[in-house]
């Protein structure tokens, strides 16, 4: 029997992303190839023009701001000149560039990348761990975005999904994945709260969970407040003291700097389990002046970090409070609390969680691999249809139209299932209009210019008449693929016009295309490159050893008994070697490898009786 | 002919110990004392050069000792000494970074004297790799007997009133290299070009050794390192550690190895040039303070 296809489920972080399968029934978490379960959310060119993602992206962050590309999910499906992206911009170092349709590009390596490109190159990376755990292609995903992503977001993220070469099977909400995760959709009928405290975003969810059915009913947070922050109070703390003994701010060296950030997280992270974690970071500074250069060696206790750290605990009760209160929700109407995240690990938010709720929050699932969980088990019983699992595809936002005053009329409401359809009769709201215009619009907000314009039309040659006197059936069609078509009718004389509205990430299908297509080449090139790259050094070490052996035999007498052909042989095959070194072409190297190779073998069997072949 | 060579390669050793290569400065000592038995200053330089690396003082990670500094300030003349900062640091050189103090009135110290390479043809890599170490006496050296004074610098070159041009001074720095490289001392010969650089930036000539100085060099340091695909672990263990000479650019290197990078990784995320990188690694390994994995 065919083996069943691999499923995967990722977690498209802001700062870490993470992918999962299910195995046997369980689902787990797919190491990548270092052996960690979190992948960082950063993609980079180094110095060398060399693409990194991951770890390795981020652990040369500091010392190559420019060419480090981080929290792209801020940017993701949005406008260039949205307030969000504008305030994004004052705190990123890579260079953002607005793009031909008020979309947005980042500058790295000398391109201009969409953000789908960057999300992308995660994304790759993500797959080729699953492909390495599976020993076998993969193509097929769901993914999770937060329970705010608009629709041009999650389009984005799904174009993502697409130049990465993943069929995206669905969409779904990162807190009904994590509640999905612990099994609620069984088990649990009523209110969950999610908690998502991650490395640099904090969300907080209302779910209404019903015969498996996950609404989100309340979403906030605070896109700017997460581990960085903790990280940098230990950062300032070390900063400080360094300065204190020995006069130097390590802040200005961007090498102290980044073994600076990486010694506080992990200084961070040990303090969820131990009680105090040593710093030690030899040779960090060499003193202006010259000299040795200094060490920089510290103990942390938990009780300093809280202390340091105390105001950003407080923030996070502070915003639970306020999106619980914006949504009217009662910290004991909810049947469980559920914390999500790295940084919900740590004692101090646990505590003030539990404070907050008076109750112990959901432990047993790892709260940094929950949500990754959930998708998977998400991807498992879309293509198993276990229907008691089968989350339904749902608008993420409500969508309506912009009436007189400037407000809005919904006409579908968020988590409405789709495909569906809905018509909403509206009247002139001036006497003898000709003309009426409608703008469809997405989002919660009552007034129409906060939410997202999808798209307007205007529908002419209507009857004169007095106000409220022609009426105009507007009706919102969405099918199954989520596209939205919106009609306007006037009812008296038959006239219609309309708009078909697709969600878009900022790119048009060709560029998706072409951007595809260069991900391919892309792929391509690095493989042939790490071609070039072996056959090259086993060339040079075959080279090496072809000298070792010449020279050896000049050293014995006779030659030591190597045929009259063998060394003239041997150097034909170095100089050989010397002028396709150079080349572009494996199967040159690999020709020349062989012709070493073959010297080689002579040089060290000499034939019988001092006589060679 | 051999006390001449034998001058000449004294002087070679004394740049490369000046440029904190003591290793490189006592094979050249071994070698003009093998040429001329009876050289004082070969032998002199020599027990110097083995004292230091015996006391194990002097590592590229260390400046030498003030001892065995050559010259004396007010004999150089317009050959500073060199700064801590140069000494140790080979990374920094490369790059130009760590380097004097920008404004410092450091001079480049002219380099030995030694010939055109014959014929001023190149060779690459791959022949350095297939040339026969059982030579004859490299035919490196060909300068008339008068041509080089006492603690090597040459007198034509110095002038006790002033600076000589600095297009001689290219020229010995270029021939300098040249030589360097004809006796594999990649490294002097890239740091000699990093000087040439900066006295005649862009020179074509300049730029194109550098580069070919530089893409051997980094053969050379590669091929030391093996495959760069493997995962270099510290040896030492952080009390240890801490006991070492190393500067602030070691130590990031070495504190980015953690048993899960492999060396390949190392170069991209040092935030240094792979040239500095791959001198940094290579010291390290041949320091033993890290394995190759």
């Amino acid at each position: 029997m065919a083996e069943a296809e691999p499923l995967i489920g990722i977690d498209l972080g802001t700062t870490n992303s993470i992918v999962a399968t299910v195995q046997d029934g369980q689902p787990i978490v797919i190491k990548n190839r270092t052996g960690l379960a979190l992948t960082p959310s950063v993609v980079a060119v180094s110095k060398n023009a060399k693409r990194l993602v991951g770890s390795i992206a981020k652990r040369q962050a500091i010392t190559n701001p420019q060419e480090t590309v981080y929290a792209v999910k801020r940017l993701i499906g949005r406008k260039f000149s949205s307030h969000e992206v504008q305030n994004a911009l004052r705190s990123l170092p890579y260079e953002v560039v607005a793009g031909q349709h008020d979309d947005l590009r980042v500058r790295m390596g000398g391109r201009d990348l969409s953000v789908p490109e960057l999300s992308a190159m995660i994304l790759q990376e993500l797959k080729a761990d699953a492909e390495a755990h599976f020993g076998r292609p993969v193509s097929k995903a769901v993914i999770t975005v937060p329970a705010y992503f608009n629709d041009a977001q999650r389009q984005a993220t799904k174009d993502a999904g697409r130049i990465a070469g993943l069929e995206v099977l669905r969409i779904i909400n990162e807190p009904t994945a994590a509640a999905l995760a612990y099994g609620f959709g069984r088990t649990v009928n009523g209110r969950v709260a999610v908690l998502d405290l991650g490395g640099g975003t904090f969300d907080v969810s209302v779910l209404e969970i019903n015969q498996g059915v996950f609404d989100v009913v309340a979403t906030g947070g605070d896109t700017y407040l997460g581990g960085e922050d903790w990280d940098n109070r230990i950062i300032e703390w070390l900063v400080f003291g360094f300065a204190k003994e020995h006069g130097i701010d390590l802040r200005k060296d961007r090498m102290a700097l980044q073994r600076l950030k990486d010694a506080a997280e992990k200084a961070k992270v040990e303090l969820s389990s131990v009680r105090e974690a040593q710093l030690n970071l030899p040779f960090i500074s060499t003193p202006p002046g010259g000299g040795a250069a200094l060490h920089l060696q510290s103990t942390l206790t938990r009780d300093k970090l809280d202390d340091l750290t105390n105001d950003l605990a407080e923030r996070v009760v502070g915003i639970t409070t306020e999106v619980l209160g914006e949504a009217s929700v009662r910290p004991s109407e909810l049947k469980e609390v559920i914390l999500v995240g790295g940084m919900s690990r740590m004692p101090k938010i646990v505590e003030a969680v539990r404070g907050y709720f008076r109750r112990e929050p959901c432990k047993g699932v790892h709260p940094e691999e929950v949500v990754a969980l959930g998708a998977a088990i998400q991807a498992h019983a879309l293509v198993e249809q276990e229907s008691e699992l089968l989350l339904l595809d749902v608008t993420p936002q409500s969508l309506g139209v912009a009436i007189a005053g400037g407000s809005v009329k919904r006409i579908i409401p968020k988590n409405t299932t789709v495909p569906t359809s809905a018509t909403e009769v509206f009247a002139t709201s001036k006497d003898f209009q000709h003309t009426v215009k409608i703008m469809v619009l997405q989002g919660e907000h009552e007034l129409a210019h906060q939410n997202e314009l999808l798209g307007e039309f205007v529908l002419t040659g209507l009857r004169e008449a007095p106000r409220g006197k022609v009426e105009i059936d507007v009706t919102f069609d969405i099918n199954a693929e989520g596209i939205v078509s919106v009609s306007a009718k006037d009812r008296d004389t038959g006239l219609r016009q309309s708009i078909t509205v697709t969600a878009s990430s900022g790119l048009t299908e060709e560029e998706l295309q072409r951007i595809m297509e260069e991900q391919r080449e892309y792929l391509m090139a690095a493989r042939i490159s790490d071609e070039l790259k072996t056959k090259r050094m086993e060339l040079d070490s075959l080279a090496r050893d072809v000298v070792d052996a010449l020279t050896r035999a000049r050293l014995l007498p006779g030659g030591g008994g190597l045929g009259p052909d063998a060394v003239p042989r041997a150097e034909q095959a170095l100089e050989h070697a010397r002028r396709v070194r150079e080349n572009e072409d494996v199967g040159s190297l690999a020709r020349a490898c062989e012709l070493l190779s073959g010297s080689l073998t002579q040089l060290r069997k000499p034939g019988p009786g001092g006589m060679g072949r | 002919m051999s006390p001449q060579r034998a001058n000449q390669l004294i002087e070679a050793g004394l740049w490369l110990r000046l440029s904190g290569d003591m290793r490189g400065a006592q094979r050249l000592f071994e070698r003009a004392l093998q040429l001329d038995p009876g050289n004082t200053r070969a032998k002199e330089y020599l027990e110097a050069a083995v004292a230091a690396l015996s006391a194990g003082s002097v590592t590229p990670f260390s400046p030498p000792p003030a001892d065995v500094v050559p010259l004396p300030a007010q004999v150089l003349g317009r050959m500073a000494p060199a700064t801590p900062s140069l000494d140790g640091d080979w990374g920094a050189w490369a790059e130009g970074q760590g380097g004097p103090p920008e404004g410092a009135s450091w001079k480049t110290p002219a380099p030995v004297y030694l010939p055109e390479v014959p014929g001023g043809s190149r060779v690459d890599a791959m022949e350095l790799l297939a040339r026969e170490d059982d030579s004859d006496e490299p035919q490196v050296f060909a300068l008339p007997d008068n041509d080089t004074q006492e603690y090597g610098v040459p007198r034509g070159d110095t002038q006790e009133y002033g600076v000589p041009p600095a297009d001689g001074e290219l020229e010995l720095l270029l021939r300098g290299a040249e030589d360097l490289l004809e006796l594999d001392d990649h490294s002097g010969a890239v740091d000699l070009l990093f000087k040439a650089q900066e006295l005649a930036p862009g020179d074509p000539r300049v730029e194109a050794l550098r580069q070919r100085s530089e893409r051997m060099l980094m053969a050379m340091l590669e091929s030391k390192l093996g495959d760069l695909g493997r995962v270099p672990r510290v040896r030492l263990q952080p009390d240890d550690i801490i006991w070492l000479n190393l500067d602030h650019r070691a130590g990031f290197v070495l504190a980015q190895i953690d048993g899960a990078v492999s060396y390949e990784d190392l170069f991209a995320l040092s935030g240094m040039t792979r040239l500095d990188t791959a001198r940094i690694l290579a010291q390290l390994l041949d320091e033993g303070v890290i394995t190759a994995g």
